[in-house]
């Protein structure tokens, strides 16, 4: 048979995606699936941050019937600087939502951070207004850059880590609830409820901010950490959001919102959607729709306010220009 | 103030170091802080700690961060500190120094340095300075670049080599690469995306301790009077402790700093994390014994 070029290079790249599919085969990604069926999300329409909060919230969170009954629950905000404007999840709702598992039957609620640029996790508590909601009974913050750590396999292989040493607080939780601001980040994209889980990545061993996970790659380290400590619930601050070059310089952007989600996967779409954003063109999100969740519309049941497309979208960088949704 | 110390001896764990939180794992970071604090005491908590850090001490001359890890870190330069204080363990702590000499940050390595003055340009920084990392196989950055500076100036005071020398010099040149645009030094980079980062307080308290027998340059005069500045309306009791470390060894006056640290320690504040409680014990102890992050000249 003559070889040439046309047919060469069709066989090459059959070759190649032949091998990448077997490669897949033998040496899978990943060797958890947290995929169902379907997911559920709630979009919660709320103005403004105020005592109100906890009766909404808790409106919300008796839509999807939680297993939260005698559980002990993590709270994971996203906690990083002590700067002003929309940097860190507000802690009104960190304080309401910590005080509604209470009355869904939690037995313990556990606010645990561990902030990614700032040493003195106690300036960060301070600035962001947590320590009055810290005062109520069975309420407690634990330090996650300091905790007590425990090596982890990991249970998928993107960034090449194969293990990393995790907080006992975290491990020993029943219930993980993510709770990050809704941001726009110039190094991922979008910052959610997979990227907050950077933050259960210790100090104390991987340093100020966690550079390691940087260079062993953002998306990478994302897939790799949620696919080990897995998410069981979502709320996302999106009530004041940022935009532009966040996580910490962007600027704050009114976007009304609060997203409950049982599903990190939907909550994380549900969010890019309501910033004008294509969820598939989020790297760890394309790909964590294999595996963590549901990305896909039609897999994600809505329980309350559908999903519309934003008057504007989100400002981004100029490199982050490709994740803006195609306006049909 | 007695109190203090009593408390932080309280914690010490049954093999005689200190975990960071309530918990068995001891921290090479809470230990040798707490070593430091107590060495002035008449107990002998503090060299059970020193001799938990030599149990911990790995044989290429490294700490790990914490028990039971096994790859050594940023903490290696302060548990040097901890033992620079001492006239013994010459062994030990020339074997740390060794480990301190070799590590680098991973712009030390040219693809990484080439790669980030051509291709990765968003945060600006000279890679030809670089420092230490928090964990090797990472870049450099402020805090353990400023902890390994002060372990080997202390270290190598008498006898410094040529290498040593040309380290020294770098992490230095490094540190003030770094700083922010008005002074101070945030975790590492100052400018990303072509916005200025806001200097952090602790950040920059220890990245002075490193400079202190510098030339005061213009870079040095702002960070301090950035320092002082914020020492003033500082809450938190690590940084305002690292403040009042830092502001000693410039001649500041750090008295009215010292009263109100001990206010917020005297009010029952909650301190669970031992490395802060031995902060908050050396800063209150400033200019009463020896100061253990000092660099004789």
């Amino acid at each position: 048979m003559k070889l040439d070029r046309r047919r060469f290079l069709g066989s090459s790249v059959g070759v190649a995606a032949a091998t990448g599919v077997t490669a897949e085969w033998v040496w899978p990604k990943h060797s958890v699936s947290y995929r169902r069926p379907h997911s559920a999300v709630a979009v919660l329409n709320v103005d403004e941050y105020s005592e109100r909060i906890e009766a909404l919230l808790l409106d919300g969170l008796r839509l999807f019937r939680l297993p939260v009954m005698g559980r002990s629950i993590l709270l994971k905000p996203n906690l990083v600087e002590d700067l002003p404007g929309p940097v860190n999840t507000n802690s009104a709702l960190i304080g309401a939502a910590a005080r509604c598992f209470l009355r869904l039957g939690a037995v313990r609620v556990v606010i645990g951070e561990g902030p990614g640029h700032q040493r003195d996790t106690e300036l960060v508590v301070q600035a962001a207004g947590l320590k009055p909601h810290l005062a109520e009974r069975q309420i407690e913050f634990v330090d996650l850059n300091r905790d007590e750590l425990r090596k982890v396999k990991l249970k998928a292989n993107y960034s090449g880590l194969g293990e990393l040493w995790l907080p006992s607080a975290v491990l020993e939780s029943d219930f993980v609830v993510s709770m990050p601001k809704v941001k726009t980040h110039h190094w991922a994209g979008v910052t959610l409820s997979l990227k907050n889980m950077f933050g259960i990545v210790p100090g104390m061993k991987y340093g100020w901010p966690k550079n390691l996970l940087h260079w062993s790659g953002i998306h990478e380290s994302i897939l790799d950490i949620c696919a080990t400590v897995p998410i069981h619930f979502v709320i996302a601050d999106g009530i004041t959001a940022m935009e532009g070059n966040g996580p910490l310089q962007g600027s704050a952007r009114q976007l009304g919102k609060i997203v409950l989600a049982d599903d990190p996967v939907a909550a994380d779409a549900t969010c890019a959607r309501l910033m004008g954003f294509d969820p598939l063109r989020v790297r760890h999100l394309s790909e964590g729709g294999h595996f963590l969740g549901n990305l896909r519309e039609d897999r994600i049941r809505m329980l309350a306010e559908e999903v519309g497309a934003p008057t504007r979208p989100f400002s981004v960088l100029p490199e982050f220009r490709y994740l803006l949704a195609v306006k049909s | 103030m007695s109190l203090l110390p009593r408390s932080l001896e309280e914690r010490r764990l049954p093999l005689g170091g200190w975990s960071y939180l309530n918990s068995s794992q001891t921290s090479v970071e809470a230990t040798s802080l707490a070593a430091m604090a107590l060495s002035s005491e008449a107990s002998d908590a503090s060299g059970s700690g020193i001799e938990q850090l030599l149990r911990l001490q790995r044989r290429d001359g490294g700490w790990p961060a914490f028990l039971g890890d096994s790859e050594g870190s940023w903490t290696t330069a302060l548990a040097l500190c901890a033992l620079n204080e001492m006239t013994d363990f010459a062994g030990a702590r020339e074997k740390a120094f060794h480990w301190l000499i070799a590590e680098r940050g991973r712009e030390g390595h040219w693809f990484w340095r080439w790669k980030f003055k051509t291709a990765d340009r968003n945060v600006q920084f000279d890679p030809d300075k670089y420092g230490w990392p928090w964990i090797s196989g990472s870049a450099s950055w402020v805090v353990p670049t400023a902890f390994s500076i002060i372990a080997i100036k202390q270290f190598t005071v008498c006898n410094r080599s040529e290498a040593s020398e040309k380290r020294i010099h770098l992490g230095v040149e490094m540190l003030l690469d770094r700083a922010c645009v008005d002074g101070g030094w945030n975790s590492g980079n100052s400018v990303v995306y072509g916005v200025p980062l806001r200097p952090h307080v602790e950040a920059t308290a220890i990245a002075l301790l490193a400079l202190q027998d510098e030339r005061r340059t213009e870079m040095i005069q702002k960070s301090l009077s950035w320092l002082r500045q914020n020492a003033a309306i500082v809450d938190s009791v690590s940084s305002l402790a690292w403040c009042i470390l830092s502001l000693f060894v410039y001649q500041e006056p750090i008295g009215g700093l010292k009263n109100r640290l001990a206010t917020i320690v005297g009010d029952g504040r909650d301190i669970r994390n031992n490395a802060t409680l031995a902060t908050a014990l050396l800063a209150l102890k400033c200019g009463e014994m020896i100061h253990p992050f000092v660099v004789l000249r």
